[in-house]
């Protein structure tokens, strides 16, 4: 079943009087519960589609439908409120508040979901242990290992349970160990809970795991190829 | 986690500017709560000394003698004082006489107004007769006792016990002469009081008119200022039978106090709405860097779903807490300030030997505060509105932003 479709999508970003294509008439079509890497070198277009995947943008020309949502007819006030039901968001560099708790941090989204506080800490609590950062809920950002920050992002992406994680570059800062760790967890939760997982990277360990690799070049698709185990 | 806990916390995100941005805004609410408690202290201070020498809180005269001072203008005043005197919250009536009249030793003469009072009355409210010691005080109502300024005794170079004579016009308009002894004298320090006091009894006063019984004024002192309003609507009601007699407030009796406190005050309100301008200034520098710093945290808030509403709402209650912590230490502050001024006191004795005149009126070396909890929680109210006036600004700036600009900041 189709979750995400991106038809003849293109982004041009203006500098000035200048305009810089980021993505040419690309067209993809994203299933529940598949496990994608957008893969590709740096200026490829990767976080470009990550970001009009996830709401944060519009396309110049094309249309983006997520569920049953068309990107170019959404207010923002509808997009903001389709990222909170059903899109979480794991950054390269983790971007936790750095002033709340580890807990605090993981249960922003469910906070902004209006989401009792007692459920909140059950949900979260039973996440951190899934993830294996229990007894870390105390500790602020600044207080954990790149490993244990981005756990926790996982966490708040997992927290409010969506259709769709979408992780820009996830394993960059993380050293290889920990990668490994990382990308063997997202697996599992993708398989256990059947949540659709779209990466953006240019690292081979994580392309190695994905089911699926698209690859962009400047922009355009250069290869769709779906691995069969 | 609430929304709350969240403001708390990244109001402490940068504890020194947060302590600093505090303690601004907390010592302007305390100076301007102490300066204005301060301020109706003295002026409190002020009116009192005022209406006890002028026209009391309410002044009842004949219709017109305000405007025109026009000694023909009195009225038989002595039975009112006692119905007046039955209204509660009334503490004392004064009657009064006011005539320009000329004052003469063997060796020199003056122009004066001779005040005819109820000595009695008086002693108990006038502060220029409170001072006096018995010998010196006005015997009766009608004595030949005069009370005199000691520049006017100067003047007239006559000494305390020496006689002098003092004419006025009669009611049919012929001259009138009356012999005095000097009881006593004033020395109050302002010009125009030692210069030209005279003081005697009202019976007396009134034999130089030739008009028993008669006042030009009866000074209404109050036992509790506050209730000057209602006091005067039950007497102007018990006027009601004499159309030709009108009640009228201190305000109006006594113009130039009255609109020397009004001017001062008006330059107070000036100072400190001055001192919360640069107080909201530096809120907004404050608020403004805390938001810039933190461009990238509102992407990531956004993209994780939050609408600009939302993260404006945010924060509005970032200023909204620190205005309340402010508003609540500036007033703890605020209230002990006023605590010494009210209790200690400031002392311009040692600054200002000579006597303190203002509008008027002497008011005592010792500035008092007075407390007003309604004006100082209206200040307090007023800065934290004034917090959030300052917060508009970034938390529009912050709202506008979408996630992917805000992301990209560094």
């Amino acid at each position: 079943m189709s979750l995400i479709k991106l038809k003849n999508v293109s982004k041009i970003y203006r500098l000035g009087s200048q305009k810089i294509p980021a993505l040419t008439d690309l067209s993809l079509v994203f299933d529940v519960g598949e496990f994608v890497v957008l893969a590709g070198p740096s200026g490829s277009g990767k976080t470009t589609a990550l970001n009009l995947i996830g709401c944060l943008d519009r396309p110049t020309a094309g249309q983006v439908i997520i569920g049953d949502l068309d990107l170019q007819s959404a207010s923002s006030r509808q997009l903001a409120d389709f990222r909170l039901q059903h899109i979480g968001f794991i950054f390269q560099s983790y971007n936790l508040i750095p002033v709340l708790t580890a807990a605090e941090n993981a249960e922003f989204t469910l906070m902004l979901q209006k989401v009792p506080k007692q459920i909140r800490r059950q949900r979260v609590s039973k996440l951190f242990a899934e993830l294996g950062i229990d007894g870390l809920e105390g500790r602020r950002p600044a207080d954990l290992s790149g490993g244990q920050q981005q756990r926790v992002a996982i966490a708040r992406a997992m927290a409010a349970e969506p259709h769709v994680i979408l992780a820009d570059e996830p394993t960059a800062n993380l050293d290889s160990h920990t990668a490994e760790e990382l990308l063997e967890l997202m697996r599992r939760l993708n398989r256990e809970k059947g949540t659709t997982f779209i990466f953006s990277s240019h690292d081979d360990r994580v392309i190695s795991q994905a089911r699926r690799v698209i690859r962009l070049e400047d922009g355009h698709l250069a290869a769709d190829i779906t691995i069969t185990a | 986690m609430d929304y709350l806990h969240l403001a708390w916390k990244n109001l402490w995100r940068n504890r020194r500017r947060t302590i600093i941005t505090l303690t601004a805004i907390a010592f302007s609410i305390m100076l301007v709560q102490a300066l204005h408690n301060l301020s109706a202290g003295v002026y409190a201070g002020m009116v009192d000394s005022g209406v006890r020498a002028g026209s009391g809180h309410i002044a009842i005269y004949q219709q017109h003698y305000l405007e025109s001072r026009d000694e023909a203008l009195y009225f038989k005043g002595h039975n009112l004082v006692t119905e007046i005197e039955t209204i509660d919250g009334v503490k004392q009536v004064l009657p009064r006489l006011y005539i320009p009249a000329l004052a003469q030793s063997s060796r020199e003469s003056r122009g004066v107004v001779l005040i005819g009072v109820d000595p009695q009355r008086e002693r108990q409210i006038n502060p220029f007769l409170k001072t006096l010691s018995e010998e010196s005080m006005i015997r009766s109502a009608d004595s030949r006792d005069a009370v005199i300024g000691s520049r006017l005794l100067d003047e007239l170079q006559i000494k305390q016990g020496q006689k002098f004579v003092i004419t006025a016009q009669y009611h049919d308009g012929t001259l009138h002469s009356e012999l005095l002894y000097v009881r006593g004298v004033v020395s109050s320090g302002m010009k125009n009081i030692d210069g030209s006091l005279i003081m005697v009894g009202h019976e007396r006063a009134a034999l130089l008119i030739g008009s028993s019984g008669s006042v030009h004024e009866l000074a209404v002192m109050l036992s509790d200022p506050g209730r000057e309003e209602s006091i005067h609507r039950r007497i102007t009601t018990l006027l009601g039978t004499h159309p030709d007699i009108e009640a009228v407030s201190w305000e109006r009796a006594m113009p130039n106090l009255a609109n020397a406190i009004k001017l001062d005050y008006a330059s107070q309100k000036f100072i400190f709405l001055i001192i919360l301008l640069i107080v909201t200034i530096g809120v907004i520098n404050t608020l403004l860097m805390s938001v810039m710093e933190r461009m990238r945290e509102f992407g990531v808030i956004l993209a994780l779903g939050s609408k600009p509403m939302t993260l404006r709402g945010m924060i509005m209650l970032e200023a909204l807490t620190l205005g309340l912590l402010a508003a609540t230490v500036g007033s703890l502050l605020g209230s002990l300030a006023t605590w010494y001024l009210v209790s200690v006191g400031i002392d311009l004795a040692a600054l200002v030997p000579e006597t303190l005149e203002f509008g008027g009126v002497v008011f005592d070396p010792v500035m008092r505060a007075s407390w007003n909890p309604g004006w100082m929680l209206q200040i307090a109210l007023y800065v934290v509105g004034l917090t959030l006036l300052a917060a508009l600004y970034p938390a529009i700036k912050a709202g506008r932003i979408t996630p992917v600009e805000g992301m990209r900041h560094h």
